[in-house]
């Protein structure tokens, strides 16, 4: 068996790699993916550290539960994209700038 | 068979407290089907939203004894005790005055009772989160107020409301994905979910490693973020400008206190009584006087009122969180007080803003002379503001000199530094706010206009309006009315 820190580092590799999408990427979509791939990081880490207490299985329960809200802040980015692009026909942030101080 | 029975039982006990929540979840549902149905009658809707939250709001009041003794329900993934309890009541009392608030736009709102359904579900979250003991319950709770929050952002159906709706989408999933990292630290630190448990407290107890500072610190910032407090607030002008007006009131109210409930536990949690290697105390104070002088400085620079509000509402989560970083039972009770008085306040300011948009004020120029055309609401607005200010005779005053009292008390008791600064902070953050607070009512009453029609005084909304002042100066004159009650509240972790 792997030592369980191999999964922690891709856990946190995963993480970083998606908040630098997340700031570095233009596109919404990408953005959205960034921010999945965060989400899956802690998935992973919970997976991961619920190896350490194996007489419960909360991290596992909990990364399932994750799962679930993460398909739905997905299904909700993805009509708030669609709306934004019949507003503005462009789906990059940094070009939307109606309100403003 | 036993072990199935068992269970059974234990989820009729939890059931008798979660009646309130079950109407909630009822009334999501009811309003979805009649949303399915070609031909709705809006004020149909409107007055089935207003009995269920009055339902779920009179629950509260008629069985206030069952709530009084902490009870883990659910296998410990929700507490009922009277904390969460009166906060619960604060949620349902801003849905009805919501709910109130749309009455006037039922006509002219689409989807009506998809928005309803929305309102219903952020309140039904909020009384998840401040019951919950559970960080898979902490996140499910969070992410219900929040999901239901971006889409209701977009109601206004304009190009500004998509827009809002994205940046707030962008960033509160951001934050709970940072959040969610960090809960899933503290799970490898310690082994378990629920944040109240002994064995939660025993593993982080001594423990001075930079990890358990950084994965509090992520969990923190999930909350923070909730409540629009200073490095984590860039979201709220817009999203306020955004949404519609019934909906930045709620947002000002219910998401945020619902956070300050969940924060004040958590934060006792990590602070393990006070015997954790990290001074949290500081941490906290120094969010809340960040948020007041941020919140404070923006807001003088705004023009829109509604930006003007938000700017208002990160300083008043910095007051809010100053009862909190009092870290003593009275600072939370005084932080109880605070959030009852600042609901009512803002759902008086908010009801006269929408009030004023609809006759087409909607800049702070706009509102020159408005004090002879429409003279009660101006009259009616001036003493909403002048309670957001914290100035006698109201109530504002009552909750900033309690919070600021606990402040000095914390002091003595701890001699931190960080406390006396939050209170120099708050005191002077006081007064800035006066300029843009009175703002409004300085161009209504003292810019002069051209004089237009007098509009009607028996309009729906000075009734409202004096219904909420009456009780901003009651609770001037009489602040053990409310105190008393908030009194008996024990809070624990």
């Amino acid at each position: 068996m792997f030592p369980i820190a191999h999964f922690l580092y891709l856990g946190a590799f995963l993480f970083s790699a998606g908040l630098v999408i997340v700031i570095v990427k233009k596109n919404m979509i990408m953005v959205l993916l960034g921010i999945e791939l965060m989400l899956n990081a802690s998935n992973l880490n919970l997976v991961t550290f619920n190896q350490l207490y194996p007489d419960s299985i909360q991290g596992q329960m909990f990364a399932l539960f994750v799962i679930i809200v993460a398909v739905s802040e997905a299904a909700v980015g993805l009509a708030i994209v669609i709306k934004v692009y019949h507003y503005y026909q462009t789906s990059v942030p940094d070009e939307i700038n109606e309100l403003k101080d | 068979m036993a072990d199935l029975k068992d269970k059974l039982e234990l989820i009729g006990m939890s059931l008798s407290f979660f009646v309130p929540e079950l109407v909630l979840i009822v009334g999501i549902i009811l309003l979805i089907g009649i949303g399915l149905r070609k031909k709705q009658y809006p004020p149909l809707l409107t007055f089935l939203s207003l009995l269920l939250f009055s339902f779920s709001f009179l629950c509260y009041v008629f069985t206030w004894r069952i709530y009084v003794t902490p009870q883990k329900i659910f296998n410990g993934f929700l507490r009922s005790d009277d904390f969460s309890a009166f906060l619960k009541m604060l949620f349902d009392v801003a849905g009805i005055l919501t709910v109130l608030m749309t009455w006037r736009k039922q006509k002219e709102q689409r989807y009506l009772p998809e928005y309803y359904a929305l309102l219903f579900a952020i309140v039904l979250g909020a009384h998840l989160l401040v019951m919950s003991m559970n960080l898979i319950m902490v996140f499910i709770s969070l992410e219900l107020i929040s999901i239901s929050a971006y889409v209701l952002t977009g109601f206004s159906f304009s190009k500004k409301g998509a827009e809002g709706s994205m940046k707030y989408f962008l960033f509160g999933s951001v934050a709970s994905a940072v959040m969610l990292y960090g809960f899933s630290m503290l799970y490898g630190l310690t082994g378990t979910l629920d944040f109240s448990s002994a064995e939660f407290i025993d593993h982080l107890l001594g423990k001075n490693s930079t990890l358990f500072f950084i994965a509090a610190l992520m969990a923190l910032a999930g909350f923070l973020y909730k409540i629009a407090a200073a490095p984590l607030h860039l979201w709220a002008p817009d999203v306020y400008e955004a949404a519609p007006m019934p909906i930045v009131a709620f947002f000002s109210v219910v998401p945020k206190l619902a956070g300050i409930g969940v924060l004040t536990k958590f934060i006792l949690a990590i602070n393990i009584f006070g015997q954790s290697a990290f001074d949290w105390q500081f941490i906290i104070s120094l969010v809340s006087i960040l948020s007041l002088t941020v919140g404070n400085f923006s807001a003088l620079l705004q023009k829109n009122p509604k930006r003007l509000m938000a700017y208002s509402s990160i300083a008043q989560s910095g007051f809010l969180l100053a009862g909190v970083a009092a870290f003593l039972p009275q600072g939370v009770h005084f932080m109880l007080f605070y959030a009852t008085v600042y609901m009512f306040v803002n759902f008086l300011v908010f009801v006269y803003l929408q009030y004023f948009e609809s006759y087409g004020f909607s800049s702070l120029e706009s509102f020159s002379g408005a004090g002879r055309t429409h003279v009660w609401p101006s009259i009616l607005i001036l003493i909403g503001f002048v309670s957001l200010t914290g100035l006698p005779p109201t109530a504002g005053f009552t909750a900033k000199f309690f919070v600021f009292s606990s402040l000095w008390e914390a002091y003595h008791l701890s001699g931190k530094n960080i406390l006396l600064w939050l209170l120099i902070f708050g005191l002077l953050n006081t007064v800035v706010s006066l300029f843009y607070y009175l703002r409004i009512p300085y161009y209504t009453f003292i810019k002069e206009a051209e004089s237009g029609t007098k509009t009607n005084f028996l309009a729906f909304e000075n009734l409202l309006g004096f219904v909420l002042v009456l009780l901003v100066f009651v609770l001037f004159f009489y602040p053990g009315l409310l105190m008393g009650w908030i009194n008996k509240i024990n809070f624990v972790l």
